[in-house]
């Protein structure tokens, strides 16, 4: 048996191509030749042993490619290039445009900021534009911010950036629900204020929910690890690790809350909770987040929460005539359903009865 | 093969569901692969990234075709490949690719010497046998070894027999080998003596 015929055994069993007769004659082999056994086994160790993933570079590399994309046309999300922009179907109907339905404004909407130089008094006004990207109900946008980070702006938000973002520093306002992709730059940290948080981080992706008229605001991180600054206590900051929720409850007289009768926020709530984010069977994407994928997605949830999001995403308003009915827990996914099929979905699993008027949908 | 069953659920979803998540899984698994066979035929790290893009720009509208896909790893690299002869015959520098002219630099053949039980020493000496291979040899070892094409996968990307894919193998492991060999049981040294 020649050597050559060794080496073509050996490595076709390293390479997983070997057949069963090929590898009992290795054997036979590697018993002839005891003094290859140490090369044998370093040469399985070697085999084994797969370079480690360099997965930042890759995730750079991914948001430089969704770049180009976006520079040569590619629609990325096919429903932009084939829905639409406005619908002659008078049903209410999911509007679902990223980016067509976004209203991007760039106008002159001047700042001026007036600052006082101690030696002479001269007043020196500064002036930056602001850009500001608001989506409507039913309707959200993907928006790629100068320095390649990504924002998907779900329905009934607006997000705002100065015109000079990223030169120095890396800041947006935000009210309304958010899912942020943003790239690492340790030098200007990304920092997001909405009206009860402030949220500050290197290069992550998480979602922040902070609708004015919500009664808390939800931060949910995916990936990274963020800093969460709560405005009326500024010396408690929060570190969040994956796959943990901040929830930050407004308190009571504070705008968003006043509707809301003080039992309504149950005491035994602590005004800031960290709750993990949940998953529905099967998907791989946290509920918290599942919107960016086209999916209204909710579990345990009280019909009054569920309600909340499907008003933005079906652009309709709700009205309990059943006060009761508020508090039915509830699960589920919509997808291409429309308000219909998805009330006639819950009322069969749930157990209510509702009407639907132009955009106004009653539960009883 | 796992990676190409992993490969095929993910083109699967991207086919079907428009899944972007899917679409980024997926470009995370094969970039840094691509990109360093992209490399060895363009020997510039710019278009490289490049056409790594443009490949997967081409997934993402010809999503349709994606579950046709028998062999999905093979079809990345071939695209890869084929997008590479494109862009040289554009730019004129070359009109054909052999397998001569594939540049596959060491660093893309992974060593490390703490994980295995090999000395600094040792992985110097095989470093340098992987070095001094063939350039041929050492871009079949490549695809098998980092890149986990099968030999016929390899064969057929490389337009050569099965039969010389098993050859180069195992002239490649045969050199490494070699220097292992040698650390732990030195042959001894013939001395010649040569008579005056």
């Amino acid at each position: 048996m020649s050597q050559e015929f060794f080496w073509v055994l050996l490595s076709k069993k390293l390479s997983g191509e070997a057949s069963p007769e090929e590898l009992k004659e290795l054997e036979n082999l590697i018993l002839e030749h005891p003094e290859w056994q140490y090369a044998i086994q370093n040469l399985q160790d070697l085999w084994k042993h797969q370079p480690p993933k360099n997965d930042l570079e890759a995730e750079d590399a991914y948001m430089l490619h969704l770049h180009r994309m976006t520079e040569k046309n590619v629609a990325f999300d096919d429903r932009a290039a084939l829905t639409p922009v406005v619908s002659l179907n008078s049903r209410i109907r999911r509007k679902w445009y990223w980016a067509a339905a976004a209203v991007l404004i760039t106008t002159g909407l001047f700042a001026f900021g007036t600052l006082f130089n101690r030696k002479d008094k001269k007043a020196i006004v500064v002036i930056s534009e602001i850009n500001e990207v608001s989506t409507r109900q039913g309707s959200k946008s993907k928006i790629q911010l100068p320095d390649g980070s990504v924002v998907w702006l779900n329905a009934g938000s607006k997000l705002t950036y100065n015109k000079d973002y990223n030169q120095q520093l890396r800041e947006v306002t935000l009210s309304g629900e958010g899912y942020f992709d943003i790239i690492k730059n340790k030098d200007k940290p990304f920092i997001i204020y909405t009206s009860n948080i402030d949220i500050k981080v290197l290069g992550t992706a998480f979602n922040v929910k902070a609708y004015p008229e919500d009664k808390q605001t939800e931060t949910s991180l995916i990936r990274g690890s963020i800093e969460v600054t709560i405005k009326n206590r500024p010396n408690n900051k929060i570190i969040l690790s994956p796959n943990e929720k901040l929830v930050v409850y407004k308190e009571p007289g504070e705008k968003g809350n006043t509707h809301l009768k003080e039992k309504e926020l149950p005491e035994k709530i602590a005004l800031v909770t960290i709750k993990q984010l949940s998953y529905q069977n099967n998907d791989s994407i946290a509920v918290e987040a599942a919107w960016i994928r086209d999916r209204l997605s909710f579990k345990n949830e009280l019909f009054a929460d569920v309600a909340k999001k499907m008003e933005r995403w079906y652009d309709v308003s709700f009205v309990f005539e059943n006060k009761r009915k508020e508090n039915l827990l509830m699960y589920g996914t919509f997808t291409t359903e429309t308000l219909e099929e998805a009330l006639a979905a819950l009322e069969f699993s749930f157990g209510f009865r509702y009407k639907i008027e132009h955009k106004k949908v009653t539960i009883y | 093969m796992l990676e190409n069953d992993y490969i095929r659920r993910l083109l699967a979803a991207i086919a079907l569901d428009n899944d972007q998540a899917a679409y980024k899984e997926l470009f995370i698994l094969l970039h840094g692969r691509l990109k360093q066979f992209a490399y060895a035929m363009l020997k510039s790290g710019e278009e490289a990234e490049e056409l790594v893009s443009d490949l997967f720009i081409r997934i993402w509208q010809k999503k349709d075709q994606l579950p046709a896909i028998e062999t999905p790893l093979l079809y990345f690299y071939t695209a890869a490949k084929n997008l590479a002869i494109t862009r040289l015959n554009k730019q004129k520098r070359q009109a054909s690719l052999t397998v001569d002219d594939y540049l596959v630099h060491m660093t893309s053949i992974y060593f490390d010497p703490e994980q295995l039980m090999i000395t600094e020493e040792m992985v110097r000496q095989i470093k340098k046998a992987v070095n001094d291979l063939p350039p041929r040899c050492r871009l079949i070892f490549k695809v098998i070894k980092e890149d986990g094409l099968k030999y016929k996968e390899a064969a057929s990307l490389l337009h050569l027999s099965v039969k010389t894919i098993e050859a180069q193998m195992a002239i490649a492991l045969r050199r490494i080998a070699h220097c292992m060999h040698f650390e732990v049981k030195p042959i001894p040294q013939l001395h010649f003596t040569v008579k005056k």
